[in-house]
């Protein structure tokens, strides 16, 4: 909610006459491993089959391809049973398994081999709540006459949680995500809502009936809000002069024999809601 | 120096004072301008062929004490006619001077010292610079709207924010490390339109002064500066009407005598109508602002004078149907003036003051209004001893409300739950005595000390934390936390949660080498206690001041100045050369990745640093002829250094030395103006600072389809350099004396070669393409401007 307000803020403010685009010479880090650990258990399957990303950073105005890892070890190991799964390298710096047994509140370790050095990461599968009701309506939402669809869900009480959404609509090219805390709403029922606001500049368009979205809705760990909501903030928020300054996002993925080398990314377990939505 | 040794100094002082006092007599007095009646602050009063004078103080009070005999009393200040009066000193007597504008000396005086000739640099008061309205008035500005805060960054040592923020950065502090003042009231936000404009409207004031460094004692409070606005007290002789109509905004005051010619009044109003034209065409968005300033006094007898003002101010932000917001000061001050005798002068304050934002989102279904309220009692005495010695001493007790948010739900179907923050609220006092001592006709000595106390008050809870770490370093994600909660601890209204007491001597010499030359030096310490606390890249209203207290120490300044002061060419050009350096303990800052809003647990957020800055000022003037204007040039230095300390790791950056985000290698602002004839003036602006500190990012990565950046250490990259040219032309049409109504044409460009100075470059990946880019956000381009202004 934050870099809605200083979102706002900004709009309010800074008319779009007012920016351009610039060179800039930035500065060059050495690369660093990347790590796109998402194990995400679907309500209703298995959850067997499961994949996570590899990569390495890039100075960053250089086109992000060619920079997959692909000889790297990753294995992932239930911390209570010492159950350990294999994940093998399947190409494109994808690594994956069909022998997962996703269990929910059962914390997990990864455990990366990648050029002589090792990093370990370690998160616990957060479940999450159904979705009440996912409806559709122009009222509400940032504009009152756009389309949008709702998302309902019932918070349960007197416990912290933590939500991650993922919205694209079809033939999006870069998905929106937003992630909440009940801080402010705990035990109530919430509403999240997906619009599209027309912006001509970045040749956006509002929903129309027939337009599909794809929405995932995650229960994630505090841990994982925390560097998620930051992520996205800094993200979001790149176009903002009132936005907080950014600073390098540190995951969860460590090396313990050399700190400094740690690597970006994240090793997240949660279970998910998928649910395509077809506007009517 | 030792305080026991500061302490015996100025006792040896005194009372080396206090034996030479004999035969001797006392003139004192008011000066005021003879054509509206407003008294004259830092008019020069002095005894011609002698080197005893006075400077007179914020209400045009002076003292002077000497030697039976017969003298030439001579009033002189810049821009106006000297003044002179033969008298016979036998009996002590009270002379007030009434001065008028020089006829032969009317071109606008720039920028004067607060000691106008030939005693301006003997004082030992350094690093002050004093700025009158009227010189405000003429430098060119956005939109032709005047504004006191863009001025004075035209001076060495300060600078501008940036474009967005329009705060002020004094010799590398930060924006809260300034003291704001208006008529004495604490002004929380100065801005306008998120800093446009600034809150002072030009009609309603009389001069600016800000203190660089040399605090003087009777001020305290925050670490950097004191800015000192002072109203003007209104017309006393006639009424009047002075107004302005410009492309954004229009202005109006009125003022003139009332209590039957034993007070005057002021009332100024300005309102902004931008928002007309946005809703005219057809914006969804709009912005506006509007002030007013009050004033009026009232003369008991000639040693009794009341005075009342007040200001409020408002902002208001409108964002279709999602979004409004809005802020604004307000503060009132009721002074009382007393003269015990004709060496003693005192003045007695109640002032209130107030700052508060309220955001209302309406997409979300609640709003949250965040307020700081203080009440200050403040009470200052003058003691004009003798030619040789002056005592100022004087109490302050200031109690603060703060109300860092009230979230509450606007819709009966909002999700938001009523959140109110912690409460705070504190007392902040002071005790102080100062005296400056003329030890000998060439040297100078102001020494003074100020007993700071300061009480975090309860009426809230505390979280306790485990091992009293609010803060710590996890040590296996490299990252910094919040500390273990491990209860609470409520503390009633009647306790005090921590307190805090502070000694700051300050001490201040001039040397004067000849009638032309001094050399100048100066140390002061000051404690600040409320600290204002922001992780964006600019300032916005919606920073929260936060008190000291269990978690959070006091910040102490300490200031070392010395400075070589030149008048030459007949004083019609001056030189000041100063040179500082300063530390502030305990500057706290934020961690990487911090969340300040709606954060009732400040404390899990920062780490405890210090601060350090240096620099070299020059200021060359011309202040008399048709061409005046003055060169400012600063190269300077301000960094930061935050350890990880009681929280473990190696704290921000490293725990390395990272330049604050105000620092600037190089300053310089060249300000000209030239009267060409009776009709047209002209002014004109340079301006060039080296870019700000920021943090670039220094590579990239995908996650979640995203191209996310990874940043570089905190600001060790620059914006761009910042430069640009205004200028400005003023019109006087043909009027004929009898007339009343006079009127002004003022023309103006600001930004002429549309220099697109980057307020701040972003990186981010657009959505269309996919590709990372940098966007550079400039907010003023060229922008002419035309204003009317009239008086009647």
């Amino acid at each position: 909610m934050k870099y809605s307000i200083f979102k706002i803020l900004s709009i309010v403010l800074i008319c779009a006459s007012c920016t351009d685009v610039v060179d800039v010479d930035v500065p060059e880090a050495p690369p660093r491993l990347v790590v796109e650990a998402s194990i995400d258990w679907e309500k209703n399957t298995l959850g067997n089959q499961q994949s996570i990303l590899l990569s390495t950073s890039t100075p960053y105005f250089d086109n992000l391809s060619n920079n997959s890892v692909t000889d790297a070890s990753v294995k992932i190991t239930n911390n209570t049973s010492n159950e350990e799964f294999e994940f093998t390298h399947q190409g494109n710096g994808i690594y994956g398994t069909s022998s997962f047994v996703p269990v929910l509140n059962q914390s997990y370790t990864l455990e990366i081999n990648y050029q002589g050095e090792t990093y370990i990461a370690e998160e616990t599968m957060t479940p999450v709540v159904d979705i009440d009701e996912i409806s559709q309506a122009r009222e509400g939402g940032f504009d009152d006459e756009a389309l949008e669809v709702d998302i309902y869900f019932n918070d349960p009480g007197n416990e912290e949680n933590f939500y991650l959404f993922r919205f694209e609509e079809e033939g999006d090219l870069l998905p929106e995500l937003l992630a909440i805390p009940d801080e402010f709403t705990d035990g109530n029922r919430m509403k999240v809502f997906f619009e599209k606001e027309e912006d001509e500049d970045i040749g956006q368009e509002e929903f129309e009936p027939g337009d599909i979205a794809f929405i995932e809705f995650y229960g994630i760990s505090k841990q994982y809000f925390n560097y998620i909501d930051l992520l996205i903030e800094q993200y979001e928020n790149a176009e903002n002069p009132f936005g907080t300054v950014p600073a390098t996002l540190k995951g969860n993925c460590v090396n313990p024999s050399n700190p400094e080398n740690y690597a970006f990314g994240y090793f997240r377990l949660n279970e998910v809601n998928r649910v395509t939505y077809v506007f009517q | 120096m030792t305080y026991p040794k500061l302490l015996c100094l100025s006792l040896f002082l005194i009372f080396t004072a206090l034996v030479s006092a004999q035969n001797r007599y006392t003139i004192s007095g008011t000066i005021t301008d003879a054509s509206n009646g407003e008294t004259v602050f830092g008019a020069s009063v002095f005894l011609e062929g002698t080197t005893i004078g006075a400077v007179t103080n914020e209400y045009g009070f002076y003292s002077i004490t000497a030697v039976e005999d017969e003298y030439t009393l001579i009033v002189s200040y810049v821009g106006y006619a000297t003044s002179s009066k033969k008298i016979v000193l036998n009996t002590n007597q009270k002379i007030d001077f009434e001065i008028s504008e020089s006829s032969t000396e009317l071109d606008e005086v720039l920028i004067v010292a607060e000691e106008s000739e030939r005693l301006n640099i003997k004082t030992p008061q350094m690093s002050v610079s004093k700025l009158k309205v009227e010189t405000i008035k003429k430098i060119p500005v956005v939109l032709g709207e005047v504004d006191v805060i863009k001025s004075i960054q035209l001076l060495p040592g300060v600078t501008s924010g940036d474009e967005v923020s329009g705060g002020f950065n004094v010799r590398g502090g930060a924006q809260d490390q300034n003291l704001v003042l208006l008529d004495e009231a604490i002004i929380y936000n100065i801005s306008h339109l998120f800093g446009a404009f600034s809150v002072f409207n030009a009609d309603a004031i009389k001069d600016v002064k800000l203190y660089k460094g040399g605090i003087p004692a009777r001020f305290g409070g925050r670490a950097s500066s004191v800015l000192d606005v002072r109203q003007k007290d209104g017309n006393s002789k006639n009424f009047e009407l002075n107004g302005g109509i410009g492309l954004i905004s229009s202005r109006l005051s009125a003022e003139g005598p009332v209590f039957s010619d034993k007070g005057s009044f002021l009332v100024a109003g300005r309102a902004s109508y931008i928002h007309l034209f946005l809703q005219a065409s057809g914006a969804e968005n709009s912005a506006n602002f509007y002030d007013l300033n009050l004033k009026t006094n009232y003369n008991i007898n000639k040693n009794n004078k009341l005075y009342l003002s007040g200001y409020f101010g408002r902002d208001e932000f409108n964002f279709g149907a999602n979004f409004n917001s809005g802020y604004g000061n307000a503060s009132g001050n009721l002074r009382w003036n007393h003269i015990f005798s004709d060496r003693v002068f005192s003045n007695l304050s109640f002032i209130y003051s107030d700052y508060d934002y309220i955001l209302d989102f309406k997409s979300f279904e609640f709003d949250w209004i965040s307020e700081i309220t203080n009440y200050n009692i403040k009470y200052d005495v003058s003691y004009f001893q003798s030619n040789k010695l002056q005592l100022d001493f004087g109490l302050n007790a200031i109690y603060y409300d703060f109300n860092p948010g009230d979230i509450n739900p606007t819709t009966e179907t909002s999700s938001i739950n009523p959140l109110l923050l912690d409460q705070k609220r504190a007392f902040e006092n002071g005790l102080y005595a100062s005296a400056e001592y003329k030890v000998s006709d060439d040297l100078t000595i102001t020494a003074g000390l100020r007993y700071s106390y300061f009480m975090r008050r309860g009426g809230q809870a505390l979280t306790d934390y485990e091992n009293d770490l609010p803060i710590v370093y996890n040590t296996i994600l490299g990252v910094y936390e919040e500390g273990n909660a491990i209860g609470e601890t409520a503390y009633a209204k009647d306790e005090t949660i921590k307190s805090f007491g502070n000694l700051e001597p300050r001490l201040a010499l001039a040397y004067q080498l000849n009638d032309n030359t001094s050399i100048k030096a100066g140390y002061s310490r000051t404690a600040q206690y409320i600290h204002l606390l922001s992780n964006t890249l600019s300032v916005t209203p919606l920073d929260v001041w936060t008190p000291s207290g269990k978690f959070i120490k006091p910040q102490l300044s300490d200031q070392y100045a010395i400075g070589y002061f030149r008048n030459f060419n007949n004083k019609r050009y001056s030189l000041e050369i100063e040179t500082y350096y300063k530390t502030v303990a305990n500057r706290i800052d934020y961690v990487d990745g911090s969340d300040l809003i709606g954060q009732n647990t400040i404390e899990t957020e920062i780490l405890n640093g210090e601060m350090r800055a240096y620099g070299l000022e020059f200021l060359f003037r011309k202040t008399k002829g048709d061409f005046q204007g003055w060169l400012a040039y600063t190269i300077s230095k301000a960094e930061q250094r935050t350890p990880g300390g009681a929280a473990g790791g190696p704290g921000i950056n490293n725990g390395n030395w990272y330049y604050a985000p105000q620092d600037r290698t190089h300053d310089v602002s060249i300000t000209a103006s030239y009267k060409l004839n009776d009709k047209w003036d002209f002014g004109a602006n340079v301006i060039y600072q080296t870019g700000r500190p920021v943090t670039y990012p220094d590579g990239q990565y995908s996650y979640e389809g995203l191209n996310i950046a990874s940043f570089s250490d905190r600001n060790a990259s620059r914006l761009t350099d910042y430069h640009r040219l205004d200028i400005s032309a003023t019109y006087v049409p043909n009027r004929k004396p009898e007339k009343r109504w006079k009127g002004e044409w003022v023309f103006g460009i600001y930004n002429v070669y549309n220099r697109r100075n980057a307020a701040s470059i972003s990186f981010g990946q657009n959505r269309e393409t996919g590709a990372n880019e940098a966007t550079r956000t400039a907010i003023f381009g060229i922008v002419p401007s035309v204003s009317y202004n009239f008086k009647f």
